[in-house]
C-alpha cells in the first residue's frame, strides 16, 4: 500500500507537470492576450508597451513559463494583472464558497440516490422507479439555469419563501441560518440534476448484481430477500458507483459556473468564465492546476475506496 | 479629451460587452426571461428618449437616511482616479469624490457648490493657459485640504507614460502644470484644443498619500483598492469591498461640502450580480434599489412591474457600421465603398425605423452625424436624413455605375462583385440582429453580404486596431458632450497610430475638426461643427444608425425633484443627482 502511494504520487507530479505546460500554452495561444482587456485602448503604444514589459508579458514563453513554475513551487500563486491582487485572496474565498455549495449538494444526492436506487432496483417499473425515470430524464434534458430562474422566479420573488440569489444577506456575513436559507434553491437545483445520474448508476448496478450466481444461491439457501440486498447485493453494487464518486470529486471545488451566476453564489466556477474573459493569466494557471490536483486526489480516492469495499482487489500488488 | 473620450468610452463599452457575453452562458437572452411577468408587447411610444414613465417627484420634500442599493454586473478593478478604465470603478469614484468641475444637466461644464473650483477656469485670450482656482474648505477624508499639488501630481501622473495612466491622451495636448499658490494652478496647452475643458470634469488624488511611492508601483498601490487607505474627498466615503460581492459607501461626516451638499442617502451599496437576469429578477424583487443597464431584451420584464420606473432615454452611445477603405482588405483593389454615392445608397437602403422599433424595442434614436443629439453641437436637421428609400438606392449605386452585367443576382464594376463581409462581436444578440437587417436590406439592392460574429477580444485585436476587416458594426461611447471627433474620423489618426480604422479620408473634414477645437469660442464651434455635420453625413465615413442605451431602472421608492433626475445621455448619468436623491422606507 505504500508503496503505491509514493509510485501514484510520483506519477501525479508528473502529470500535473503535463497539465500545467500543456494549459499555459494553451491560454497563452488563445487571440486577445490581457493587453487587449486590461490595458485600456486609451493608453498610447508607448505606455502600453512600458506596461507589457513591466508584467514580463514581452519575455518568450518558455521563460514566462519557468517564472510562473518557480513561483508556484514557493507558493507564489500571482496577481490579477488588471489590479494587482494576490491570485490567493481572489481564489480562496471562492474555492471555499464552491465547497459549501457542492459539499451540501453532494452528500444530500448521495443520500437520496443511494438507498433510492437500491429500493428500485427492488421493485423494477413500479411508482418509485418510474417516477425516479421521469426525474431523470428532466434532470438530464433540463438546462440547470433555466430551472433556477424558474424556481426564483416562483419561489422566491411570486411567494417571497427564501432569498433570491447571494450568499448572505448583506450585513449578515457568517450567520449561518442566513446561508441555509439561501443555500435551498441552488443545492435543490444542483441535486436535482445530478440525483438523476446517481440514481440510475446505482440502480442499474444493483439490477446486474441481483443476477449474479451468488444471489441466487442465498435466496436459494432461503435467506430473507432483506438481508440478500442489503448484506450481499448493495455492498457490490456500489463499486462501480464509488469510481463515479471519486471521479466527481474535483467538481466540489470546481463548483457549477451556471448555478453558481444564476444564484449569484461567488464560487470558483463563476469565478473562471469571469478570469477567462479578462485573460487573467495567473488566476485560470491557478485554478486550473488546482481542479487537476483534486482530479489526481479524487482518483486516488476512489482507487483505496475501492480496495476498502472490495476485499479481492489489492492496490500495488501483482496486477497493477 | 474626446480623443481619449473615444478610446475610453471604446474600452467602458467594451466592458459591458464583455459582460454580455460573459453573463451570455447563463442568460439566454432569446425568450428565457420568465420573471414571472406576463409579457404584453408594450406599445411602442415612439422613439422619442421622453418615452419613459414620469419621473417620481412628489411633494413630500425629502427625507434623510435610508440605504440606496444598486445593482451591477461587474466588479471594479481599481477606483484610483488616476487607473480608472471600467465602468463600475467609475462609478465607485462618483460616489466618494468631488471633481473639479461637473456637469449640469445639459451636459454643459459648470463648477456646482460641490465642485473643488471655485469657478470655471480663466482662460487666458490666446486660448492657452488654464487657471484653476480651488474651494479654500476643499478638505480630503483624513483632515488635509485639497490643494494645487494634488491637481499637479494627479496630471503630471496621468501624463506620464510611465505610469500606464488609461487617460494619458486626455493630457497629450497640455504642455505643463505649475503650482502658482495652495489654492491655484496653472496650465499650460500646446495649442487651443477648446475640449480640454471637459477634461476638468474629473477627480484628483491626494497627492500627501501618494507623492512618494515610485510611479511603476503606483497601479499596485493600496489606494483605489483598498477601501481603508483611499483618502476621498467626495460625499461618501468606501467603506467595505467584499470582492465580486458588493461594495459600501457611507456618508462621510467630515465632507468638506456637507453645508452645501448635505446628502440625503446615508449608505450606497454597490451590489454585482455575475448573472444580468438575476440582476434583473433582484430589482424586480426588490433587493435593489437601481440597476443602471437593463438589457434591452428585459425591458418587457420589468415595464410591466408598478414599483419599477424605466428610463427608457438614450444613453450616450452611438452604434454604425463602418466602411474600410483599405486597399489591403479587397485584395489589393479598390475598395467598392469608395464611391460618395455607392455610400449613400448603402445608407438609403438600410431600414433604420425598422431596427430601431423592432430590434431596439424604443430604446433608440436614429441619429446622422456623430453628435448626441440634445447637446449643444447637435446639428438638428443641418445633417443629411437617409430615409429608408429602395428605389432611391438602386438609383444611386446604378449612377455610381454598379450593374448586374451577369444576372447573377449581384451588382458589379469592373468585373468586381460587390459583395463584403460584415464583422460583429459575436454574442451581442443585438449586433447580430442588426447585422442580419442589413444583410436582407442590401441584398434587396444587389449588394451580397456575409456576416461574422468573431470573439470580442480577437475582434479588436486582429481585426479592428489594425484596421483589418471590410464592413464592420461597431459604437462609440462618448463621456464628454464635446462633438470633437478628430480621432476617430481624421487620417491623421491611421492605424497603428489612431482609431481611424476604416481609412478614412477627407480633407475638407480633416481641417474642420482642427478648427473645431481650435477656438474656444462656442458660438464659433457651433458653426464649424454644424459644417461637419453637412459634411460628415453627406460623405458618410459610417453610416450612423441610431444612439441606443441600456434602459436604467429604478424602484419607485427612489425620490428626486425633476431639477435632479437621472440623465442617461450623460456619462454615469444614471446617478446624476444621486446627492439630491432621497428614499423612501422599503415596503
Amino acid at each position: 500500500m505504500g508503496e503505491y502511494l509514493i509510485r501514484r504520487t510520483l506519477q501525479s507530479v508528473v502529470v500535473l507537470f503535463l497539465i500545467s505546460v500543456f494549459t499555459f500554452g494553451l491560454i497563452h495561444a488563445a487571440p486577445g492576450g490581457p493587453t487587449q482587456i486590461f490595458l485600456s485602448p486609451g493608453l498610447s503604444v508607448e505606455a502600453g508597451q512600458i506596461k507589457a514589459e513591466q508584467l514580463g508579458l514581452n519575455d518568450p514563453l518558455p521563460q514566462q513559463y519557468f517564472r510562473w513554475l518557480g513561483n508556484i513551487l514557493t507558493g507564489d500563486l500571482g496577481a490579477t494583472f488588471k489590479n494587482n491582487i494576490p491570485v490567493g485572496d481572489i481564489l480562496w474565498p471562492t474555492v471555499k464558497n464552491s465547497v459549501i455549495l457542492m459539499s451540501v449538494t453532494w452528500i444530500l444526492t448521495l443520500l437520496i440516490a443511494i438507498p433510492w436506487g437500491v429500493y428500485n432496483s427492488t421493485k423494477e417499473y413500479g411508482l418509485s422507479d418510474q417516477t425516479a425515470s421521469f426525474i431523470s430524464y428532466v434532470g438530464f434534458a433540463m438546462p440547470t439555469f433555466w430551472f433556477g430562474i424558474i424556481l426564483q422566479s416562483t419561489i422566491s420573488i411570486k411567494l417571497d419563501w427564501l432569498p433570491l440569489s447571494d450568499m448572505y444577506t448583506i450585513g449578515k456575513q457568517g450567520d449561518i441560518p442566513d446561508l441555509l436559507m439561501h443555500m435551498v434553491l441552488p443545492v435543490s437545483v444542483l441535486t436535482l440534476i445530478s440525483l438523476a445520474g446517481y440514481q440510475k448508476y446505482m440502480r442499474s448496478s444493483m439490477l446486474e448484481v441481483l443476477q449474479q450466481d451468488y444471489i441466487r444461491t442465498a435466496r436459494a439457501k432461503g435467506v430473507k430477500e432483506n438481508k440478500v440486498v442489503f448484506r450481499h447485493a448493495w455492498r457490490n453494487a456500489l463499486i462501480p458507483l464509488i469510481t463515479l464518486i471519486g471521479l466527481d470529486l474535483p467538481m466540489l471545488v470546481g463548483g457549477a459556473a451556471l448555478t453558481e451566476k444564476v444564484f449569484n453564489w461567488p464560487g470558483m466556477g463563476s469565478l473562471f468564465v469571469d478570469m477567462a474573459m479578462a485573460r487573467e493569466y495567473s488566476v485560470l494557471m491557478a485554478i486550473t492546476l488546482l481542479s487537476a490536483v483534486f482530479v489526481v486526489i479524487g482518483n486516488l480516492i476512489a482507487d483505496i475506496l475501492y480496495a476498502a469495499v472490495d476485499p479481492r482487489v489489492q492496490l500495488g500488488k501483482g496486477g497493477k | 479629451m474626446a480623443a481619449s473620450s473615444f478610446k475610453w468610452k471604446a474600452m467602458i463599452a467594451s466592458l459591458s460587452v464583455m459582460g454580455v457575453i460573459a453573463a451570455g452562458c447563463g442568460n439566454n437572452d432569446n425568450g428565457t426571461n420568465t420573471a414571472g411577468n406576463t409579457n404584453t408587447p408594450a406599445t411602442n411610444t415612439a422613439n422619442e428618449g421622453a418615452a419613459s414613465p414620469a419621473p417620481t417627484a412628489e411633494p413630500s420634500g425629502p427625507v434623510k437616511g435610508g440605504t440606496l442599493t444598486i445593482g451591477t454586473f461587474s466588479d471594479i478593478v481599481n477606483t484610483n482616479p488616476i487607473y480608472i478604465a471600467d465602468t463600475s470603478s467609475g462609478d465607485a469614484a462618483y460616489f466618494m469624490f468631488s471633481n473639479l468641475l461637473d456637469y449640469d444637466a445639459g451636459g454643459n461644464v459648470v463648477a456646482e457648490p460641490w465642485s473643488l473650483l471655485e469657478a470655471l477656469p480663466e482662460i487666458s485670450a490666446d486660448g492657452l493657459t488654464y487657471t484653476l482656482k480651488l474651494k479654500a474648505n476643499a478638505k480630503w477624508s483624513d483632515g488635509q485640504p485639497v490643494t494645487a499639488d494634488d491637481i499637479a501630481f494627479t496630471f503630471n501622473t496621468i501624463k506620464d507614460p510611465a505610469a500606464a495612466s488609461p487617460g494619458i491622451s486626455t493630457f497629450d495636448k497640455v504642455d505643463k502644470i505649475k503650482v502658482i499658490d495652495p489654492q491655484t494652478a496653472k496650465i499650460t496647452m500646446k495649442t487651443v484644443y477648446a475640449p480640454f475643458l471637459n477634461s476638468l470634469v474629473t477627480s484628483v488624488v491626494p497627492a500627501h498619500v501618494m507623492k512618494d511611492v515610485p510611479l511603476a508601483e503606483l497601479q499596485k498601490s493600496p489606494y483605489g483598492i483598498d477601501p481603508a487607505k483611499t483618502v476621498t474627498n467626495g460625499p461618501w466615503k468606501w467603506t467595505e469591498w467584499n470582492q465580486k460581492q458588493y461594495l459600501s459607501f457611507e456618508k462621510d461626516a467630515n465632507y468638506w461640502a456637507k453645508d452645501v451638499n448635505d446628502v440625503n442617502i446615508d449608505k450606497i451599496i454597490y451590489k454585482i450580480y455575475a448573472d444580468q437576469n438575476t440582476n434583473v429578477q433582484a430589482i424586480i424583487k426588490g433587493d435593489v434599489d437601481m440597476v443602471g443597464a437593463v438589457p434591452v431584451t428585459q425591458v418587457e420584464a420589468v415595464k410591466t412591474k408598478e414599483n419599477l420606473n424605466v428610463i427608457l432615454e438614450p444613453g450616450p452611445l452611438y452604434e454604425y457600421m463602418s466602411f474600410n477603405f483599405n486597399k489591403m482588405n479587397w485584395g489589393g483593389k479598390e475598395s467598392p465603398f469608395t464611391g460618395e454615392k455607392t455610400r449613400q445608397a448603402i445608407a438609403y437602403a438600410i431600414n433604420r425605423q425598422g431596427v430601431l422599433d423592432n430590434i431596439l424595442k424604443g430604446t433608440g434614436k436614429a441619429l446622422n452625424a456623430p453628435f448626441l443629439p440634445g447637446t449643444w453641437a447637435d446639428p438638428g436637421s443641418d445633417a443629411v436624413t437617409y430615409d429608408y428609400n429602395v428605389e432611391k438606392a438602386k438609383q444611386l449605386l446604378a449612377e455610381d455605375g454598379w450593374k448586374d452585367s451577369n444576372n447573377d443576382g449581384t451588382v458589379d464594376k469592373d468585373g468586381f462583385e460587390f459583395k463584403f463581409e460584415l464583422q460583429y462581436n459575436s454574442g451581442n444578440s443585438r449586433r447580430e440582429a442588426v447585422s442580419a437587417v442589413i444583410q436582407q436590406n442590401l441584398g434587396d439592392i444587389g449588394i451580397g453580404v456575409t456576416t461574422k460574429g468573431i470573439d470580442f477580444s480577437s475582434w479588436i485585436e486582429q481585426n479592428i486596431t489594425p484596421g483589418k476587416y471590410q464592413a464592420a458594426l461597431q459604437a462609440w461611447s462618448l463621456n464628454s458632450p464635446d462633438p470633437d471627433s478628430e480621432s476617430i474620423f481624421s487620417s491623421k489618426y491611421f492605424p497603428p497610430n489612431g482609431q481611424n480604422s476604416g481609412w478614412y479620408k477627407n480633407e475638407t473634414l480633416d481641417k474642420l475638426w482642427v478648427d473645431g477645437y481650435s477656438t474656444t469660442d462656442q458660438e464659433k464651434r457651433k458653426e464649424i461643427y454644424k459644417q461637419v455635420a453637412q459634411q460628415i453625413s453627406t460623405n458618410l465615413p459610417y453610416v450612423f444608425l441610431y444612439q441606443y442605451g441600456t434602459p436604467a431602472v429604478y424602484n419607485t421608492r427612489v425620490k428626486y425633484e425633476d431639477a435632479w433626475k437621472p440623465v442617461p445621455a450623460l456619462a454615469y448619468g444614471s446617478f446624476f443627482g444621486v446627492n439630491k436623491w432621497w428614499l423612501e422606507e422599503k415596503k
